[in-house]
């Protein structure tokens, strides 16, 4: 018997069965639509975070402190307590040296702001829970920019870049780029230094605002930074004259670490090898990526795998479905032996039939997929434009998902099939035209 | 040499605790051409004696040799060629699938061996409907037709696939008397165009009509009678 026949007689006996048929197939499309949806979801949150990281160049990224067997998360919070080896720029330019290395920049997270005040609405606000990073802006630390722009020589060193979590804050959220330009006042910690150390308040302009990539914070020119941190304070010299004092917390304690940007990704092992002969920590922004990917491989696992048990009980459905139709089409399975259908056409045909039933499933099940995919777009959309990101449509099934689920259910059916379809190929002709 | 040759079948049911010998030491020659009837009571052997004869069957011993070739050393493959291109069946109960056509039931031995495409099936079918007389209810389903009429589309079933033997179990046992002798002169008019014909029939009257008819009983041949 050919193909085309089997198939024009499996679909055929499908349809004299339309309602237990197109129960089934709905059991299929459950399972393939949670397959297909929970398994593009990880994937697109997967490629969701990759393009960010690579936006802000987190996948070529590689941080230097003066402590070792920090991971990439301690390394960007490090903070020099002088436990570790001084980072300074000495560090800087021997990190520099290095192969591999494309851009670097020295990195201080300084707590020494105690509240700021947007100039505009005067609203203060605490600085709690907050990081307040400086670098030198030569290209090395990128952001996902939400409005205006990153920090660079023109924008004339006091110039900030406030995350979104703290325009938020400042009630600017979906009008971001409205705090572009305004400016910003610093005000300093009093308990650092001697007693009457003070330090004046500093204004910065808003350049941009940006998605905090480890929280929320303000990130501004390491050169400002170093020149507010520096407290000036008198005091009396030993002959009775008036001293100035100068202390800053980076003199005292260095940088925070050195943030090299690589010439290739796949270099960071070797970088963190020459790295590690200085004495320094190293920590790859890629390591951090790979072990957020790794969750959400664990996440899409689970999720699969409940669709997979969806699907499981959708092909136990397919077995029932197939030995009613066995137990049924007795009578005609006698007739076809007799007539000179072998037991391999007459196993064949129903498992043709059982892998039409799994196909249809795939097929209702994707297309299905597709207009969850496009609901959710629509939902997250705004989630995202609420955010200030300026990605759209994340979630997306992708082709092969989509066609690999399709094989599986076919395949399923056809597997599931196999058991009735070799019952009705093994029953005795000449017994199955006696049932009645 | 004969064209079916039968010798020391033997055949064994078991029904419950209960051993029926259905074929004991059975052997039976048909000639090319023949017109037999296997005659016998109920529970006697004889659709045993067909089934094994038109390889829906094998023997638990013996040879069934048909062309030269042993169908009850015969594999499935080779048992389901000869059923489907070789002979041809008539069952009492006519045996034709509810949901198709009087043409689809037809051509269902051509869909099955893989032969033609549409178009020759069709013809071929619609050939075969005309033999028996059937061509204007090609469209109708089994139920849209009267019981001769269906036994009529079994045997342009049989037909189809231009069977060197065709073998009928019963072809009359469901019909009125008046039905069955029409089916019976159509199986005789194919037996006179060439085609070797078995029936299986406890209805003296078939039975009187054939050339040769054999008795059997308990699984064994008692009586042959010669041709009329």
């Amino acid at each position: 018997m050919r193909f085309s026949d089997q198939f024009r007689t499996g679909w055929r006996n499908l349809s004299r069965q339309k309602l237990r048929t197109t129960l089934t197939i709905f059991a299929i499309v459950i399972g393939a639509v949670s397959v297909t949806v929970m398994l593009s979801l990880v994937t697109s949150a997967k490629s969701f975070l990759v393009s960010s990281a690579q936006k802000t160049g987190m996948d070529k990224r590689v941080i230097v402190t003066g402590s070792t067997g920090l991971d990439y998360r301690e390394s960007t919070w490090n903070w020099p307590d002088g436990s570790g080896k001084r980072i300074d720029k000495d560090t800087l330019e021997a990190v520099t040296k290095l192969p591999h290395v494309a851009s670097a920049t020295l990195y201080s997270q300084v707590q020494m702001i105690r509240s700021f005040v947007l100039e505009s609405t005067n609203q203060e606000l605490e600085f709690k829970n907050l990081s307040f990073e400086a670098y030198t802006p030569n290209g090395t630390i990128k952001h996902l920019l939400v409005a205006g722009e990153e920090l660079s020589e023109k924008t004339n060193g006091t110039g900030i870049l406030v995350t979104t979590g703290v325009a938020n804050d400042l009630g600017f959220k979906g009008r971001e780029s409205e705090l572009v330009g305004q400016k910003l006042v610093l005000k300093f910690r009093t308990d650092m230094g001697p007693p009457d150390a003070r330090k004046a308040d500093e204004t910065a302009v808003i350049t941009g605002v940006v998605m905090g990539e480890n929280g929320d914070g303000l990130s501004v020119d390491l050169e400002w930074a170093v020149r507010m941190n520096t407290m000036e304070w008198t005091q009396k010299g030993p002959n009775g004259q008036t001293e100035t004092m100068k202390e800053s917390q980076i003199d005292r304690y260095g940088y925070s670490s050195v943030w090299v940007s690589l010439d290739d990704k796949k270099n960071a092992d070797a970088l963190m090898a020459e790295v590690a002969k200085l004495g320094y920590g190293a920590a790859a922004g890629q390591e951090e990526i790979d072990t957020q990917a790794t969750v959400f491989t664990i996440i899409g696992a689970v999720l699969g795998g409940i669709g997979g048990i969806a699907l499981l009980v959708a092909a136990i459905g397919v077995i029932n479905t197939m030995v009613m139709a066995t137990l049924e089409r007795t009578r005609e399975i006698g007739i076809m032996r007799a007539i000179g259908a072998t037991k391999r056409t007459v196993r064949r045909l129903f498992r043709v039939e059982a892998g039409v039933l799994g196909f249809m499933g795939g097929l209702f099940g994707v297309a299905i997929s597709f207009g969850v995919a496009i609901g959710l777009n629509q939902l997250l959309n705004k989630q995202l434009e609420d955010s200030g990101i300026t990605d759209r449509d994340i979630v997306s099934i992708s082709p092969v998902i989509a066609l690999v689920v399709l094989l599986i259910t076919t395949l399923i059916g056809m597997l599931a099939g196999s058991l009735p379809a070799r019952r009705a190929a093994n029953m005795d002709p000449v017994e199955a035209l006696r049932y009645e | 040499m004969a064209f079916v040759q039968c010798s020391g079948l033997r055949k064994t049911y078991t029904v419950g605790d209960e051993e029926v010998r259905a074929l004991d030491n059975v052997s039976i020659t048909v000639e090319k051409g023949d017109f037999i009837a296997i005659c016998g009571p109920s529970g006697s052997g004889k659709s045993t004696l067909a089934n094994v004869i038109g390889g829906l069957d094998q023997p638990d011993e013996g040879s069934v040799l048909v062309d030269g070739v042993d169908l009850a050393k015969a594999k499935d493959k080779e048992l389901s060629e000869y059923r489907n291109s070789r002979i041809g069946f008539v069952f009492q109960s006519f045996n034709l699938q509810a949901h198709e056509t009087a043409l689809e039931n037809v051509i269902s031995p051509l869909v099955i061996g893989g032969v033609g495409k549409k178009k020759e099936r069709r013809e071929r079918g619609m050939k075969a409907l005309e033999r028996v007389g059937l061509s204007d209810r090609a469209g109708h389903k089994p139920t849209q037709l009267s019981g001769g009429q269906r036994q009529r589309v079994a045997i342009a079933r049989a037909l189809v696939n231009d069977p060197q033997m065709i073998i009928a179990d019963e072809p009359t046992g469901n019909l009125d008397s008046s039905r069955g002798s029409d089916v019976i002169a159509e199986l005789r008019r194919l037996n006179s165009e060439g085609i070797t014909l078995i029936i299986i029939t406890h209805d003296p009257n078939v039975a009187a009509q054939a050339k040769r008819v054999v008795e059997i009983k308990d699984g064994k041949i008692t009586e042959r009678t010669g041709a009329r």
